[in-house]
């Protein structure tokens, strides 16, 4: 061993790859997706938090800004979706459930949104460098280790 | 031959973690830059003590044929 390096991962992408780590982490965590929807679309009007998933960019595209994808579980309805200065946002709702426990979820998930989006950028670019993933385990803290070799 | 290899831990709030390993001295930064220009931003990296003891070994291999061509 001759360096350890502590990175955050920034969030920069296109909506269909940023959505991609969206379903993949709410599946993680149990949640159903409920599909992709659009502004014109009926919204569930409640009473909601907003959290950021952090260092998030939405490369902007045609209908990127109208697009949206909700996730659910139990009585929490997650919606995320772009804002208009092109950040990843999530809106949790729950009838349920205070808004501090609204915001734990919103933080929780959006976290692991981040975790999602590392792990398949980490992935597919070591893949495309001709690296190989010698070993991929969920440890109990539910952090994701890898072991690649070139 | 360097066979790099990394060990990196994904954290479930995003945060990543890696260990470059099988690279032995300074050339082990070029592999962490590599893991950094995917990612994104590096907030933290520590050069442990094998990295610095493989520069002294160097340095006294160095000195071991310096005696060796008087």
């Amino acid at each position: 061993m001759s360096a350890v390096c502590v990175m955050t991962p920034l969030v920069i992408a296109s909506w269909p790859v940023i959505s991609a780590a969206v379903v993949g982490a709410a599946a993680s965590m149990g949640f159903a997706v409920v599909g992709p929807r659009t502004n014109r679309e009926e919204q569930t009007r409640q009473r909601g938090v907003e959290t950021d998933v952090a260092n998030s960019e939405v490369i902007a595209e045609q209908l990127a800004h109208d697009q949206k994808i909700v996730v659910h579980k139990g009585d929490v309805t997650i919606t995320f979706a772009a804002d208009e200065r092109g950040r990843c946002t999530a809106c949790v709702t729950g009838r349920r459930h205070s808004d501090e426990e609204l915001r734990r979820i919103g933080e929780e998930v959006a976290g692991r949104v981040v975790q999602q989006f590392a792990y398949n950028k980490l992935v597919s670019e070591l893949k495309s460098r001709d690296y190989s993933i010698v070993e991929e385990q969920v440890l109990s803290d539910e952090s994701v280790r890898l072991r690649v070799r070139l | 031959m360097e066979r790099p290899e990394f060990d990196i831990v994904i954290g479930k709030d995003g945060q990543v973690t890696v260990e470059v390993k099988g690279v032995k001295g300074p050339r082990c930064l070029h592999y962490a830059d590599l893991i950094r220009e995917i990612v994104g931003h590096e907030e933290q990296r520590k050069l442990t003590v094998e990295y610095y003891a493989q520069e002294s070994k160097v340095r006294i291999d160095a000195r071991a044929q310096q005696r060796r061509d008087d």
